[in-house]
């Protein structure tokens, strides 16, 4: 139910921002790059792909460390950073499926979405939006972590939203950001998440240029992949479970 | 029990303190807090040391706020300790957290360790999974516990439609299927009514006395803890006030006692005869809770009850009397309202 709901909003933005973007490029053939033909397709694939991991893992966890309902999942032998990273993959492949089913029919018959620029763009596609997925996982993870400080979180969940759609590029491409902006959402490791795997997709990204892409996904990806092991043992240390 | 084992549970100083932000009330004590955050050091458990062995049941009681709770979550290692050593089965449970849980149970009365929507019977399959069981100890472990603990009909309903009880009983299985040597109980027969009470008890003691486990409750209902413990410790403030046989409470404390008098009609003067009466005889108080009633404790080191009842008689116009023996719940309760110490009982 849910899940439904998730996929139906997500939608409605879809086709609120089509026909932003549709009135945008009705005056010009390409902004900063972009046709009206990648834009299209960038807009219905970087929603799709940021619902994949939603906030329901957060609000699960913060949940759990709100309550001391953690209680249960500490007892048990098991790696607390993989139970949630396994229950993220969980919720998103039940979520992903149906996004993709809608994103592939939508897409044929109302969007006109462009194929992968290349076969070898679609596989770094595949690998790039792997990557991603994992680094939005484990960001999800650690703003969660901050829950066993604060207590609060509601406000995490609504910054945490915010801050990662328009910084992985889901609300625009990073190449129609304004200057500083931009130059942030270029370093940090958000793009990862919508921006670089599409940008491979459509081709706009060759040679050293993709390379240095691919380069800075998995290296955030490693500095996250410790940081939030580190974080986790420092919260653990931190931790007051509540309740008696 | 072997009593040159070495210890299963052993605890040396162990210290946690919480950190409670202090914020003043409104808004305004909300804005001061987030620039200038004041904690109020809450001490839960103060310097315990605890020795348990192999096969020992203890049951660790003490009021509210005490620190039970507290200490057995440092014990199964989900709590990170402010000082002091803990060693469980050879590991430090807070350090070695996944390896520990594998060789404990736990059950916690206030909540369930069970999912919450799927089926009890697919609780116990994904547990096994989880404490990565072979397949037949999952299966002997799981047979016996059913059996046992009568689940069968359980089997089917998610755990958000079990009763509290029937809750209690899957919880129970749950903690025992991968046949932990340790099992901690928190408040585990809270709010459970009398028969099912007398099953769990049982069922704890058959697993303690068949099968050897170490058990550790922590309850606020005596019968728990005659029937199931040898062992109390008890903890106020943090800090253990008594660690000792059960039965070693009532002979310690065993001396006081009182003896009731009920008067023929309301006496303004009785307390006075009654004082005059008992002259000089040692460790004799008399109070008068009500204007027929006159009520003596003593101690019974220095004299009897047919002693002080002989005085009592010929001064008062007494028509009934009542000797009150010491329970140990009227000693616990008193030891928990400071009226007891222990120290002072040599
Ligand atoms: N997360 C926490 N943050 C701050 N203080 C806490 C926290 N958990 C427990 N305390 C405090 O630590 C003390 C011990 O609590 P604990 O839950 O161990 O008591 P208990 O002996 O289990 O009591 P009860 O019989 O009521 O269950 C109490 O004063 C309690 O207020
Ligand atoms: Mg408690």
């Amino acid at each position: 139910m849910t899940t439904l709901f998730n996929i139906l909003i997500t939608f409605i933005w879809v086709f609120i921002l089509y026909a932003l973007w549709d009135a945008a490029f009705s005056e010009t053939g390409a902004i900063a790059g972009y046709s009206w033909d990648e834009m299209r397709t960038y807009i219905l694939l970087a929603y799709g792909i940021n619902a994949l991991v939603g906030w329901r893992v957060a609000s699960q966890m913060m949940g759990t460390i709100r309550t001391g309902e953690i209680t249960r999942e500490l007892t048990r032998p098991l790696n607390y950073r993989s139970t949630q990273l396994a229950a993220a993959a969980g919720m998103s492949v039940v979520e992903g499926l149906i996004s993709l089913v809608l994103i592939l029919v939508l897409g044929t018959l109302l969007f006109d979405v462009q194929p992968p620029d290349s076969p070898v763009a679609a596989a770094l596609f595949a690998v790039a939006l792997l990557a991603g997925f994992v680094i939005k996982a484990l960001c999800i993870f650690l703003i969660s972590l901050l829950c066993f400080w604060t207590l609060n979180s509601v406000g995490l969940m609504w910054a945490q939203q915010a801050v990662i759609s328009v910084l992985s590029g889901t609300l625009i491409p990073l190449a129609m950001m304004p200057g500083a902006l931009r130059v942030v959402a270029e370093v940090l490791p958000l793009r990862g998440i919508v921006s670089t795997p599409l940008q491979i997709y459509l081709g706009k990204a060759q040679g050293w240029d993709l390379a240095g892409l691919l380069a800075l996904q998995f290296g955030w990806l490693a500095v996250l992949w410790f940081f939030s092991d580190w974080a986790w043992r420092k919260a653990f240390n931190a931790v007051e479970i509540q309740g008696g | 029990m072997d009593t040159n084992a070495a210890p299963i549970i052993e605890a040396k100083g162990l210290t946690k303190h919480f950190r409670r932000p202090v914020k003043e009330p409104g808004l305004k004590g909300a804005v001061r807090h987030l620039f200038r955050p004041a904690y109020a050091d809450v001490v839960a458990v103060e310097g315990v040391n605890l020795s348990i062995l192999p096969g020992e049941s203890v049951a660790y009681v003490g009021p509210n706020g005490a620190g039970k709770s507290t200490t057995v979550k440092l014990l199964t290692g989900i709590l990170v300790p402010t000082s002091g050593r803990v060693t469980v089965n050879g590991l430090t449970p807070f350090e070695n957290r996944v390896e520990n849980a594998r060789r404990i149970g736990v059950v916690f009365g206030q909540r369930t360790q069970l999912w919450w929507d799927i089926p009890v019977g697919e609780s116990f399959r994904l547990l096994g999974d989880i404490y990565e069981l072979p397949d037949e100890t999952y299966r002997a472990s799981f047979g016996e516990l059913i059996d046992v603990l009568d689940l069968e009909p359980l089997l089917r309903v998610p755990a958000r439609q079990l009763s509290l009880g029937q809750r209690m009983r899957c919880d129970l299985a749950a903690s025992l299927l991968h046949r932990p040597p340790i099992l901690y109980l928190d408040e585990p027969t809270i709010g459970l009514d009398v028969s099912v009470k007398a099953r769990f008890r049982e069922f704890i003691r058959y697993m303690h006395r068949e099968r050897g486990l170490t058990v550790m409750l922590t309850s606020h209902d005596l019968g728990d803890i005659e029937e199931l413990c040898d062992r109390m410790v008890m903890i106020d403030n943090g800090r253990i006030v008594y660690d000792g046989a059960l039965s070693e409470v009532t002979t310690r404390f065993g001396w006081e006692r009182a003896v009731h008098l009920t008067l023929t009609e309301p006496d303004e003067s009785a307390l006075e005869a009654a004082s005059r009466a008992l002259g000089n005889r040692p460790g004799a108080v008399a109070t008068q809770p009500e204007p027929t009633m006159v009520a003596v404790t003593f101690d019974s080191r220095e004299t009897t009850a047919g002693e002080l009842i002989r005085d009592l008689a010929t001064a008062l116009a007494v028509t009934d009397i009542r000797i009150e023996e010491p329970t140990a719940e009227s000693i616990i309760r008193r030891l928990y309202e400071g009226d007891l110490v222990f120290e002072q009982a040599e």
